[in-house]
């Protein structure tokens, strides 16, 4: 039972993290019709993008030695007090690493909505209205052209890079189960709640969110109703890629920065496929089973076979349910 | 031969068909008639096996096929064409004929591949008997290797025509064969129509806004409005009764 | 110029290779490939083999995506599955069956498990559309590159360090240089084209076809989705179980990694670049395909005389030029290499009259 929790609890922190990377593929689908396959490298884009602010950036020469670590008097007085491996030591290492932290994230988030902007405007934009096959195609061709483009720009080799919140061990129990977490997995999870819940609320009440959502019924009705459906489409994958700049930044934290990340978005592809596409509900529920299944099969079979349990499920449930776990049902006019 | 028995139809909660019972008459043409939105199109789709009704049934030579799909329809001699011309548009016009034909040929994946042989034996039987059959008798020989695509609306409709009797079809369900064509148009089709009627004795149902078409060649005729059937029998029957009139006029008349 | 077009038999309407021109392309191509297996070097000889295998492979995409309208994206797997099931057939039957006959046998099962596989994957084709398909071939593909990995089988497959490969012997004729294999590639490879091109005189590749461009409409004709989606599907994994045989006879060993997202996005590539749905697509495609990168790789060592910081970066650029042909073909000519060969055909033809 003991184990149960605790790996039940591992599962929901990673189905935290594949529900907020989700959420990028559901609202560019709702909005655009497209299925973003290139989105696991915009997302390692993001990744890279928190590497490069984070560490790159606050180590050159000629970046204020604050911004690598800062450290003010009190700090350093504090830290000297503080014993050895405390909570409050890991606290204090994280706010000597806060000032590259927040330059990390900041600047993520510009990069990547920038590079969201720039994908959207010269390969999407000039396909509107054209055929959905030749929209997914490009974003199949973007993987290549995003995976080449990063191992030019920052050779192939991982990387690791400061954690968001502080890595301190939090000890609890539940019931007699002694529970065993990191810190910054914890806060990693609740920001990817946050802006997951954020994002549904956003796009259900917002007058922006429901442009978003009426072009997802009609495109060319929404925009005859004088939604600018040029515009809703840019800020999907703006949306799309600055949480994805945050979910890559939180990955970067947990797996170290690498090429690999890029495969993280096909197992959420079939995540959200799993869930149904065009439900945000669907999708959450999806990422969170898959999150835990993944760690009972890390529990019961090893590691490796962890990494093809999204996909396993993606497939059997299609098999049942072909439109997913609570996705629509396409009806055809004859 | 076809006999519609009870059917009902519904999408969500709005009733498409209430209880619609009738039978073509074998070898004749029968026309359904009402104002839009009176379900004639849901009734073909039902009959052709798209849609599945509530209740009733549906029987074809005496044989329930309520639980087949389209396709296994198709094999028993159904042959539909739509309201909006559901042709291969990027295929010929020969090929979308020869696609008519699929049910009656044999070829086998293996044949397929080697085509020379039984494949192409087939092939050319084929090709001799459209050519004879369907595009001499409906007079499209001139644009046989045109696609679908270059063709004006009219012969699309013919082309669509000529895939169904490529099916030699016991059975032809033509939905709105006339919508949108000008006078001189419309009695080309209907001298198509009562052509395949008389020469291969087809049962044909006709869906139909054109009421002088509708009065003039078909034998029986079947009325719906708001789903339900309120009339049937001859043209001239129809034509006197009251609930017709009154569905196509407006209660004041 | 061509003035009429005028047939005294069906028959003669319907044959393909139906004027002067089209014979001498078709009977010179094949003196082509002749003198290609005499003259050519074992340099280029080695760029044909690759271009005949991915062909094969190209050709059952097209059947798929082309002219039935499914998207794969997980059709690599298929190819690996072909190249390993010959690998361990060959291990399997190693002494036990004489060496003359082991590949006739090996790669007739090979296909056809590669088929099975194929029409299981291709299930899900039955009840959802487009993209989901692309979903699910992707994560079928992820499966089975897993299962080759792990090393509960690695005792067949070689796991993660691959595995050595079987030289065929066809009757007695053993194929240990890459010259003999080109000949059998290219024969495999001119087999597959004509028969992907036969399917589309007959009824089967009608279908498909109609599948693609009305289902519905399919439908009321008698062609069952059902039958017809999965006929395709397996036939493209065979191609592609054919395409893995020769891929596995061709090299000495294969590895895991070989066949993984890379391989089954050059396929859907090659056949979108070529053009989909068109007999030659897969050609042009595959050609273009497989020659950009090794252009690349060529301009690249002249440039730098072989300076290893830059080579680092000859790989990805490949990756990126890939990824940007695609693109600009969706883009500019989603018709493809074959369209813009016929639009010069068109011009030649007319010339000296206006083009167009």
């Amino acid at each position: 039972m003991g184990q149960f929790l605790q790996f039940a609890i591992n599962g929901l922190m990673s189905g935290a993290i594949y529900a907020l990377i989700a959420v990028g593929i559901v609202s560019v689908y709702k909005a655009t019709k497209v299925v973003n396959f290139a989105h696991g490298y915009l997302i390692m884009f993001g990744a890279y993008f928190y590497f490069t602010f984070a560490v790159i950036v606050p180590q050159a020469a000629w970046a204020p030695a604050w911004l690598a670590s800062w450290q003010p008097d009190w700090l350093v007085a504090a830290k000297a007090d503080a014993p050895m491996f405390s909570p409050l030591g890991a606290v204090l290492d994280w706010v000597s690493n806060l000032p590259r932290i927040i330059l990390g994230i900041s600047g993520a988030v510009i990069a990547n909505a920038l590079l969201g902007r720039l994908v959207e405007r010269t390969l999407m934009r000039p396909l509107m209205g054209q055929s959905i096959f030749a929209m997914i195609m490009v974003t199949v061709g973007l993987i290549s052209i995003l995976s080449g483009a990063s191992s030019i720009i920052w050779t192939a080799d991982a990387a690791f890079v400061p954690h968001i919140a502080p890595n301190t061990p939090v000890r609890f129990s539940i019931g007699d189960t002694m529970i065993f977490l990191f810190g910054a997995d914890l806060v990693n999870m609740v920001i990817a709640l946050l802006l997951f819940g954020g994002i549904v609320l956003w796009v259900r009440y917002t007058k922006s969110g429901i442009a978003i959502r009426a072009t997802a019924e009609d495109q060319s009705t929404a925009y005859s109703m004088g939604i600018s459906v040029p515009k809703v489409f840019s800020r999907a994958w703006v949306l799309a890629c600055t949480t994805g700049a945050i979910a890559g930044a939180i990955l970067a934290t947990r797996n170290g920065v690498s090429p690999t990340l890029g495969l993280f978005g096909f197992s959420v592809l079939a995540i959200v496929l799993l869930g149904g596409l065009d439900s945000y509900v669907g999708v959450f529920i999806a990422a969170m089973s898959v999150g835990v299944l993944e760690a009972m099969t890390q529990w019961k079979l090893g590691g490796e076979w962890a990494e093809i349990v999204p996909y396993v499920a993606v497939l059997l449930v299609l098999l049942v349910r072909p439109h997913g776990l609570m996705g629509s049902k396409e009806v055809e006019r004859i | 031969m076809l006999k519609i028995q009870d059917l009902h139809l519904s999408f969500g909660g709005i009733k498409a068909l209430k209880g619609i019972s009738f039978e073509a008459v074998p070898g004749e043409i029968t026309g359904v008639i009402g104002p839009n939105g009176a379900g004639k199109t849901s009734l073909f789709n039902a009959i052709s096996g798209f849609y599945t009704p509530d209740k009733g049934s549906v029987h074809f030579d005496g044989r329930d096929i309520s639980g087949l799909g389209p396709d296994r329809r198709a094999v028993l001699g159904m042959a539909r064409t739509f309201q909006n011309i559901a042709l291969f548009r990027g295929m010929t016009v020969l090929d979308n004929i020869k696609l008519g034909a699929h049910t009656r040929l044999n070829t086998t994946l293996w044949q397929a591949l080697r085509y020379f042989g039984q494949a192409r034996s087939d092939e050319l039987a084929l090709r001799r008997d459209i050519e004879e059959r369907v595009i001499d008798f409906l007079e499209i020989d001139h644009i046989r290797k045109l696609p679908i695509t270059m063709l004006p609306y009219g012969l699309q409709k013919r082309v669509e025509l000529g895939r169904a009797l490529a099916m030699q079809p016991r059975v032809l369900m033509l939905d709105e064969p006339v919508a949108g064509m000008n006078r001189e148009e419309t009695a080309d089709m209907a001298r198509f129509i009562l052509d395949v009627q008389e020469e291969f004795g087809t049962t044909i149902l006709l869906v139909e806004h054109d009421m002088h078409m509708v009065m003039d060649i078909c034998t029986r005729v079947v009325v719906l409005n708001f789903g339900e059937q309120i009339a049937e029998g001859s043209p001239e029957e129809v034509s006197g009764n009251p609930a017709v009139i009154k569905a196509y006029l407006g209660a004041a008349a | 110029m061509i003035n009429g077009n005028l047939k005294s038999s069906y028959g003669s309407d319907e044959r393909i290779v139906n004027n002067g021109y089209k014979q001498a392309f078709v009977y010179g191509s094949f003196l082509c490939l002749a003198a290609f297996a005499l003259f050519a070097n074992d340099y280029m000889i080695l760029i044909a083999c690759q271009v005949g295998i991915l062909l094969v492979a190209v050709v059952g995409i097209n059947i798929l995506t082309g002219y039935t309208g499914l998207i794969s994206l997980g059709h690599g797997a298929f190819v690996a599955i072909g190249a390993y099931a010959v690998t361990i057939l060959h291990n399997a039957m190693d002494g036990i069956v004489p060496d003359a006959l082991t590949a006739l046998i090996a790669i007739p099962v090979a296909v056809t498990i590669t088929a099975l596989i194929g029409i299981i994957v291709g299930l899900p084709s039955l009840r959802v559309k487009g993209l989901y398909l692309a979903v699910a071939t992707l994560a079928a593909s992820f499966i089975v590159i897993f299962i080759v990995e792990n090393e509960t089988f690695a005792g067949y497959t070689g796991g993660v360090v691959g595995i050595n490969t079987p030289v065929p012997n066809l009757l007695g004729w053993e194929l240990d240089t890459k010259r003999e294999m080109f000949i059998f590639i290219s024969v495999s490879a001119v087999l597959a084209l004509l028969a992907g091109q036969n399917l589309f005189r007959t009824r089967v590749g009608r279908a498909f076809i109609a599948i693609r461009d009305r289902d519905y409409s399919a439908e009321i004709l008698g062609i069952s989705l059902l039958r017809y989606k999965l006929m395709s599907f397996a036939l493209s994994a065979a191609y592609c179980g054919m395409a893995g045989a020769l891929f596995a006879y061709f090299y000495a060993r294969i590895l895991p990694e070989q066949f993984e997202l890379e391989l089954s996005l050059e396929l859907i590539a090659a056949v979108i670049v070529g053009g989909m749905g068109r007999t030659l697509g897969p050609l042009f495609g595959v050609i273009l395909i497989v020659l950009v990168p090794e252009l690349i790789k060529v301009t690249a060592s002249v440039v730098t005389n072989g300076d290893t910081a830059s080579t680092r970066i000859i790989a990805p650029l490949q990756e990126i030029i890939f990824g940007l042909l695609l693109i600009f073909f969706l883009l500019k000519e989603p018709l493809g290499i074959n369209h813009i060969v016929d639009r010069l055909i068109r011009a030649a033809n007319r010339w000296p009259f206006a083009r167009g």
